[in-house]
């Protein structure tokens, strides 16, 4: 009875098949998730638990798996030589390409910021690399960067005489990851940066002239706070993807001269190794710490939107 | 002053169009240029040289780059298909209802924070199991899973933007939910649709991560491919570089299009105009 009662308030006919169910007006909204939803299910929840499983047992291929309770992650935390140096080095990447991409692209955006001859042109050409795979990128990046042959040392030496810089050497290679995926990223900062600025209000910033306010006053107290959710949505997407970062370290140091990172670990250790127990431990231990700094950005982002206090 | 800072700006805009578009230009430079010139050290070889159809021999000879060409447009085409068909309805059930009150649009963004791996682990002894490795099915299933995030997170910022007054006269009329969605929505946000699926598309045909670890001869990628000019003795800069300015090829056409909506589209709907 009770639920022929919440069924007529849903706005669900009597005696209707299942399809008046999923099109009635209270489960509609569900219905149109259900193909998300399934997704969810079988590519993340799946391996999910299939990691949670494994980082409490060893594993190797053609042998017993046996449990070994929190052993993995003990292995792991301990490992000073190959998992700190690998986190420490995504986090130099991290916080490198998010300054050089910001300052770059807001730079860029404001400088674009206004009508000119050819602007779709340019705006469209700034653009490209963003579109070019990442792939290609660091490999047109990496020979560019040989030490003999390379456009860079040879302009460097050649034309302005200063020394060769040994880009994919032992401390350099790192900066020069940071420089090829800033080079590649900072469009996306530039272009949601550009849209921003186009959206602002005119009369804000035609009283603060008037009230002869300095150009950098008005932009660190007008431009900057009304461009601070953007600012935030290019943080929290560029986050995730940057802990992610995989293609450029293929297609130059391949994890060495110190530019492993957490993902390289888990790469080498689950598909060169097959130790999947280990794997597993070190991918739960990446994703926990992307969803806590994304969640600490998200939280931020809801609050300067207001839809949170 | 006057004239002076028109001509800062050229310069400042020079140099940055410069700095975004060199090394793209530099793919098709060494493209065609011989061997002996690719590696030269001395300075006039640079822009200097003869041009030559070497680097593009090799690549039709020696690789099955019309091949990989053809399975990378396959793979990406069928995935962007099958996000757009089911990111579109759970964006509008997101962005008119606010289902799930904001986590569970968090969770399914959350997805491309998964490490690539994750997935690619669960599954790499499935597939081998239920033959799927090395498929076509098989990476396009990786592709849609990748994408369907991102695809429902830009298409709900379009949705956003469609007054809900717009839909309840659409259904006084008679139309019902589902028709509303087809009729009258989606029409409206085409624009936003298309560009959802152009960078889809894009973020398909340029996937290395799953391609180069699901994938070795059959179903085997461009990128792939490319990678694979790095041998165990050098990198085969020349004909890498060839293949790559076929590869790009697409994406630049996708740029084309995609330039007079870009400003549009990466607002998220963020900032109201």
């Amino acid at each position: 009875m009770v639920t022929n009662v919440a069924e007529a308030e849903a706005g669900i006919p009597k005696n209707k098949g299942f399809w008046d169910v999923l099109l009635s007006e209270k489960y509609f909204r569900w219905t149109l998730l259900i193909p998300l939803l399934v997704t969810l299910a079988v590519f993340m929840l799946y391996p999910m638990f299939f990691a949670i499983y494994y980082s409490f047992h060893t594993f190797a291929p053609g042998k017993p798996t046996f449990f070994v309770g929190l052993e993995n992650f003990r292995y792991v935390l301990h490992d000073t030589r190959v998992f700190w140096p690998a986190l420490f080095a995504m986090f130099k990447i991290l916080v490198g390409c998010l300054t050089v991409e910001l300052v770059l692209g807001m730079s860029v955006a404001l400088l674009l910021n206004r009508e000119f001859k050819g602007q779709n042109v340019v705006r469209g050409l700034c653009l490209l690399p963003l579109l070019i795979s990442p792939l290609v990128v660091s490999l047109v990046w990496n020979y560019l960067l040989q030490y003999d042959y390379g456009l860079v040392n040879q302009v460097l030496n050649g034309m302005i005489h200063l020394p060769k810089i040994n880009w994919w050497g032992k401390n350099m290679a790192i900066i020069s990851i940071i420089l090829l995926t800033s080079w590649q990223w900072t469009p996306f900062a530039i272009f949601v940066l550009l849209a921003g600025l186009r959206s602002l209000p005119r009369d804000a910033f035609e009283a603060a002239t008037v009230d002869g306010s300095t150009s950098w006053y008005t932009f660190r107290r007008l431009t900057l706070p009304m461009l601070s959710p953007l600012i935030l949505i290019i943080i929290m997407l560029r986050t995730m993807w940057l802990m992610r970062i995989f293609d450029p370290l293929y297609a130059t140091t391949r994890g060495g001269a110190g530019t492993e990172t957490l993902d390289w670990v888990i790469f080498r250790v689950v598909f060169m190794y097959f130790d999947l127990g280990q794997g597993s431990a070190l991918s739960i231990i990446s994703l926990f710490i992307t969803i806590i700094l994304s969640f600490i950005v998200f939280r931020l982002l809801m609050k300067s939107l207001g839809v949170i206090k | 002053m006057k004239t002076l800072k028109p001509v800062l700006f050229w310069i400042a805009v020079v140099l940055v169009v410069f700095l975004f578009i060199f090394p793209i230009l530099w793919i098709f430079v060494t493209a065609f240029k011989l061997r002996a010139d690719i590696l030269s050290v001395s300075m006039g070889k640079l822009l200097f040289f003869t041009p030559s159809l070497e680097s593009f021999e090799h690549v039709f000879t020696y690789t099955t780059i019309v091949r990989e060409l053809a399975n990378s447009a396959i793979i990406s085409v069928s995935a962007t298909v099958l996000v757009m068909l089911f990111a579109l309805p759970a964006a509008y059930s997101f962005a008119r209802w606010n289902t799930g009150g904001g986590h569970l649009l968090f969770v399914t963004l959350s997805t491309r924070m998964f490490p690539g791996f994750l997935a690619a682990m669960a599954y790499f002894f499935v597939y081998k199991d239920i033959a799927l490795m090395d498929t076509h099915l098989g990476l396009m299933l990786f592709f849609y899973y990748f994408n369907i995030s991102f695809a429902t997170f830009l298409l709900y910022g379009f949705f956003r933007e469609i007054a809900p007054e717009l839909e309840q006269a659409a259904m006084i009329d008679g139309y019902s939910r589902f028709d509303v969605l087809r009729k009258v929505v989606i029409p409206l946000i085409l624009p936003g649709v298309a560009i959802t699926a152009v960078f889809v598309l894009v973020f398909n045909w340029n996937e290395f991560l799953f391609s180069v670890l699901f994938t070795k001869i059959n179903a085997r990628t461009v990128a792939v491919g490319l990678a694979m000019f790095w041998g165990s003795i050098e990198i085969q800069w020349g004909p890498m570089c060839a293949a790559a300015s076929m590869a790009v090829l697409p994406t630049l056409a996708a740029a084309w299009f995609m330039q007079r909506y870009i400003v549009r589209g990466l607002t998220f709907g963020a900032v109201k105009g």
